[in-house]
């Protein structure tokens, strides 16, 4: 099946004006080339935000029968890739519960996790972990990356919903109940850790981590446990968290050796078996200069592109924005999101709201073409992703949850029956979640959340 | 015996089983002995407390309440009061008591059609949310390890190597104070690791040695010392790090590991801010060998073993110098940790020499000492990491420089301008903070601070000239405090107009501390009146349109006076006496208690008026920013204690400040 092919990924990365180290095309995980064995790439999973909701009429098909032929406005730019898409009505969000005056924390907070924050731990991070960073648990062992957090804005809104900590209102992945993870928001950043590139600005030969650095932090890491001896219990719960970070470093160190020892062997004529010679060569970046929205959306959207193409990581949460007072001038309107969503159907308003939805789909749809547009194994890379385009309300304006608005696109490997809009699922959250998990391989040995099934309408028939 | 006790006190803890616990508590724990006496003064407040729970607030609660709110599927909105009756104190319950008061004070609840509590029964149990804090025992709430801000991280950096502290710049952005998120993920380690090398090769050679300042660097050409201010270079050399300790040791191989131990210990007192216990120092020595081991240099092997303490939690989080007491449950911070949390307070950055030396003497804890020091500090440049850090925040004008204005409307929004907002607020606080003058003076004042920029706001463009910020005296009495400055006028507007409700709210919950319940969803907003009717009326008569809706009208009574009340200053603090329409602007208005009011300077004098309101809010907002959390329980009696102090020194900002960092909370912790 597999040739004997160099690949060259040298000049790929020309837009960036600096040599990067090769992508990672190593053996982790990418399923074995054996003379007999059908050549199977892994699937990849990717959720992407919009806060507020959507105007419900320009978003939701009329029907089944028309969602190809004639989607709704809000889809238009998903246009040529419909028939790589599913949606489905009917799947609602987290009740509420006792935070009536906190739907833009929940909003956010409750999209991957399905669950709610604990009411009586407001103050501090009590919440559950989210179906990211189950899946990243899960699919992470096998890549440089367990998981990649991305954002557009930074994650500073400071507003206490119901005595919510600040956090739930700008971050939707929690590594544990009581970790909220940070999200990357400067692309140039990204690329460096995708490539574990340093900035060669200011030393000689690069400080990059190297095996050194592996015995310098098993050190560190011993001399913290002898810390965490010494410490209270709630003090080592804290600690924990650094170890558990130390130890995630480490193994990208010892993955950024089998990495170089890959590209080596490579650059010496031997096979890298693990990609298909057809397949396309990794994109190229260009980190845009201004400060134009939708150029930087879609480097961040690039950026999910290359991981996911390279292998670098497996699972991806790009947080589009954060539910707070941000606005959107390229669109020749100043207003800021939140407060155009409560229109009370003004026409002016409703407009300007459907034209902020468009506008975010357009960003997803412009990441979904892309992938349609790569060569993967027999087919295209986004026939093996599951990308989740979502918001954590339905209307904005009433705060309501009862049929959040999702689109899925891509194939799964396979698993997801896509071109299709089911009008009329009966499911949760959660339950939605558990499903994309399981097709994406990620054994879930308890329900996400809320959910209480799987939702089999979205399965392709074996 | 013993240890079944502090099980038991563990466990009534947890479960907030507050009556017995207290004296249980006491019995398990020596260190909180010394506190006892203290308690006796509680007793009293508590059995009163507890008392006015059973004979007012539970009756209420049974007659007005229960018949919804109870353990029954579905709770109505969530809130059922049965478990509140048998632990009112409970601290999961605390936030509730809030909402709930304020709803009944709104006459929310109970709702139309239920029976309806007299004037006297409602204003009773509008009070009871006070009386709360008594049932709660003593307690200064836990101090977990805290990982620096990136802010402080970066701060620290530049007091360690003299390097800008932008170089953290990578780092996620967080909130500060209380709400800060604690908590450390693999991409923030990625990011320690390659600041600390980026750090490190400003300052040393690959092979350890000084980078020379004033000229480029031997092996990559490039210049370091761009980065370091000329100023900042003189204030921090002195607690920086040695670097003349990176040389090639004049003594044998043999002896440089003991050479080498001794430069750990004397780097991690620095670095970890605190003496590094045997155990530790050991560590940065196998660092060391482990460097000599690979072929490194002397010098260069001390540099992998800082590299190894900058990346140590030692050095990211503060850590306490004292190994944990498994018998205490509630301790006094050491020395060392209490300077850290003191200089990270007022500063946003690692403690100096001098408090580093009043910590060895263990004169830190020293209540006249802490005084004294807050005095030190606040004279210190560093100190404007407290407006940085908490003023700004406080006040809303954090985010000045990246909101979006309309800047059609207001081409005057440039980048210069966002600064200049900024700085006369940080300026005023500041002269406030260092003058030690009353915090009456935030509200209302005679003077604020311009450049000719930000002059051309106020009018006085042909008095001031140049870019630089000087101290202005102010005739206008409808200027002068921060309700007439246009940073906050600028913050708490919309991109192209004012908004009254906004500006209300932040006098109400930011100024006064008032809880203002967030507004219901589905809100019939200002543009669904009909266009034809209201096309003639101003802003104001539709607002008021707007609030004659019962459901909107119990808090925009009280907001929208207050909003309408800064109409006079435009949506970038300009004064203006008609409205986008040409209609006159009318800033008269009257609260919901009365009073009366005729323009800004009136409306500034009842809030200066609310002394007492203003003090406690910023004593709350600022004790939460230092604690690094939010308050609760106990921490309102610690509030009470503090303003009496505050108001017998004429709420002088260093008092208040003084108050905060020798109260109970901010030196102790609860241990487990």
């Amino acid at each position: 099946m597999t040739k004997n092919t160099t690949i060259d990924r040298r000049t790929y990365l020309r837009g960036v004006g600096a040599a990067l180290a090769l992508p990672l095309l190593d053996s982790m995980g990418w399923a074995e080339a054996s003379e007999k064995a059908e050549y199977k790439p892994p699937v990849r999973l990717a959720f992407m935000y919009m806060p507020h909701g959507v105007i419900m009429d320009q978003f939701w098909p009329t029907d089944s029968e028309s969602f190809l032929t004639s989607p709704p406005p809000a889809l238009e730019s998903l246009r040529p890739v419909l028939d790589q898409c599913l949606m489905m009505k009917g799947i609602s969000g987290v009740p509420n519960g006792p935070f009536k005056g906190a739907p833009h924390a929940l909003e956010l907070s409750t999209w991957l996790t399905a669950a709610l924050p604990n009411p009586d731990k407001r103050d501090v991070i009590s919440i559950s972990i989210s179906a990211d960073q189950i899946a990243a648990n899960a699919l992470g062992a096998f890549t440089t990356l367990p998981s990649l957090e991305l954002a557009t804005m930074p994650q500073t809104w400071k507003e206490n919903q119901a005595g919510l900590n600040e956090a739930y209102y700008s971050h939707c992945s929690f590594r544990s109940p009581t970790q909220a993870v940070p999200a990357e928001i400067n692309p140039r950043n990204v690329l460096n850790r995708l490539f574990n590139k340093q900035e060669q600005s200011s030393g000689g030969a690069s400080t990059g981590m190297n095996p050194l650095d592996r015995n310098m932090l098993d050190l560190v890491l011993a001399g913290a446990r002898d810390l965490r001896r010494t410490l209270s219990p709630t003090d080592q719960h804290k600690l924990d968290e650094y170890l558990d970070g130390v130890r995630s470093v480490e193994r990208r160190i010892a993955s950024n050796e089998l990495r170089q020892k890959e590209a080596a062997l490579d650059k010496a004529g031997v096979r890298s078996s693990r990609r298909h010679e057809s397949d396309s060569p990794p994109i190229e970046i260009i980190i845009p200069e201004g400060d134009r929205r939708s150029e930087y959306m879609q480097v961040m959207c690039d950026l999910n592109v290359l991981a996911f193409q390279t292998d670098t990581t497996r699972v991806c949460t790009y947080i589009g924005s954060t539910p707070n007072g941000v606005s959107y001038p390229e669109l020749g309107f100043k207003d800021q999101h939140h407060s155009t969503t409560h229109h009370n159907n003004d026409s002016e308003k409703v407009r300007k709201v459907a034209a902020i939805t468009a506008f975010n789909i357009e960003q997803f749809a412009y990441m979904v073409k892309k992938m349609h547009s790569l060569r993967e194994g027999d087919g295209t890379l986004l026939d093996n992703c599951i990308m989740m385009w979502g918001s954590g309300l339905e209307d904005g304006d009433r705060h309501t949850r009862e049929n959040l608005p999702f689109i899925i696109a891509g194939k799964g490997g396979g698993s997801i029956n896509t071109g299709r809009f089911l009008p009329d699922v009966n499911g949760n959250q959660g339950d939605l979640l558990t499903t994309l998990l399981t097709c994406a391989g990620v054994p879930v040995d308890r329900p996400i959340g809320i959910a209480t099934k799987q939702i089999p309408e979205i399965l392709a028939k074996i | 015996m013993n240890f079944r006790l502090l099980i038991m006190a563990k466990t009534l803890l947890s479960s907030a089983f507050i009556a017995v616990g207290l004296g249980v508590f006491c019995f398990a724990t020596s260190t909180c002995s010394a506190q006892s006496s203290d308690d006796v003064e509680f007793v009293e407040p508590k059995t009163e407390a507890e008392k006015f729970f059973r004979k007012s607030v539970a009756p209420f609660i049974k007659t007005y309440c229960l018949e919804c709110h109870q353990n029954s599927r579905p709770t109505e909105a969530g809130l059922s009061f049965t478990p509140a009756l048998d632990t009112p104190g409970h601290a999961a319950f605390s936030e509730k008591w809030k909402k709930a008061a304020a709803r009944v004070k709104a006459h929310d609840m109970p709702p139309d059609g239920s029976e309806q509590p007299t004037d006297k029964e409602r204003e009773m149990f509008i009070h009871w949310p006070d009386k709360i804090k008594y049932l709660s025992p003593k307690d200064p709430g836990t101090f977990v390890i805290r990982r620096l801000t990136k802010t402080e991280y970066g701060n620290t950096l530049r007091d360690l190597f003299g390097v800008d502290p932008k170089i953290a710049d990578a780092l996620p952005d967080e909130v500060s104070g209380a709400g800060y998120l604690n908590s450390i993920s693999p991409l923030q380690l990625e990011q320690y690791l390659s600041i600390t090398d980026e750090v490190l090769n400003r300052v040393l050679t690959h092979d350890g040695l000084p980078v020379r300042r004033s000229q480029p660097s031997s092996d990559d050409g490039q210049d370091v010392s761009h980065a370091i201010d000329v100023d900042d270079q003189r204030r921090t050399t002195a607690g920086m790090i040695d670097l003349s300790l990176f040389v090639e040791p004049p003594v044998p191989r043999a002896d440089a590991q003991e050479t080498a131990r001794r430069v750990a210990q004397s780097l991690a007192k620095k670095v970890y801010r605190r003496p590094a216990s045997d155990t530790e120092v050991q560590v940065l020595t196998d660092v060391f060998e482990l460097g000599r081991q690979s072929e490194m240099s002397y010098p260069a092997a001390l540099r992998l073993m800082l590299r190894a303490m900058l990346v140590s939690p030692q050095f990211l989080f503060i850590t306490p110098a004292d190994d944990f007491d498994n018998k205490a449950v509630i301790v006094p911070l050491d020395d060392y940790q209490l300077g850290s949390r003191l200089s990270y307070f007022l500063w946003g950055t690692m403690p100096d020499d001098k408090l580093t030396i009043l910590s060895d003497s263990g004169k830190l804890r020293d209540p006249a000492v802490l005084k004294e020091q807050v005095k030190r500090m606040l004279e210190d440049p560093r100190s404007r990491a407290l407006f940085d850090g908490f003023g700004a925040q406080w006040l809303r004008t954090g985010d000045l420089k990246t909101k979006t204005f309309d800047l059609s409307k207001f081409p005057e929004m440039t980048s210069e301008m966002r600064s200049a907002m900024y700085e006369e607020v940080r300026l005023f606080f500041q002269s406030i903070v260092r003058q030690n003058l009353s915090i009456a003076e935030l509200i209302d004042s005679d003077y604020t601070f311009l450049n000719e920029n930000l002059a051309s706001i106020y009018g006085f463009e042909e008095a001031i000239k140049g870019t630089e910020m000087r101290r202005v005296l102010l005739t206008d009495k409808n200027r002068g405090g921060i309700l007439g400055m246009p940073g906050v006028l600028a913050a708490t507007s919309f991109p192209n107009r004012t908004s009254p409700v906004n500006r209300g709210v932040w006098v109400l919950e930011q100024v006064l501390g008032d809880h203002v319940p967030s507004a219901p969803p589905n809100v019939p907003a200002l543009d669904k009146q009909d266009q034809q009717s209201v096309a003639n009326l101003t802003l104001r008569e539709r607002f008021e349109l707007h609030r004659s809706d019962p459901t909107c009208a119990n808090c925009h009574r009280l907001l929208d006076p207050i909003g309408f009340g800064l109409e006079n200053f435009d949506a970038i603090g300009r004064w203006r006496k008609q409205d986008d329409n040409g209609q006159a602007i009318d800033p008269s208005g009257e609260l919901p208690d009365g009073s009366r009011f005729s323009n800004p300077q009136e409306l500034k004098a009842m809030v200066a008026g609310r002394l007492d309101d203003f003090c406690r809010n910023l004593v709350k907002k600022m004790l939460g920013y230092a604690l690094c959390r939010k308050l609760e329980g106990y921490d309102e009696i610690v509030v009470d204690e503090l303003m009496q102090a505050i108001a017998q020194d004429g709420y002088r900002m260093q008092t208040l400040v003084t108050a905060v960092v020798t109260s109970y909370p901010f030196t102790h912790r609860r241990a487990q």
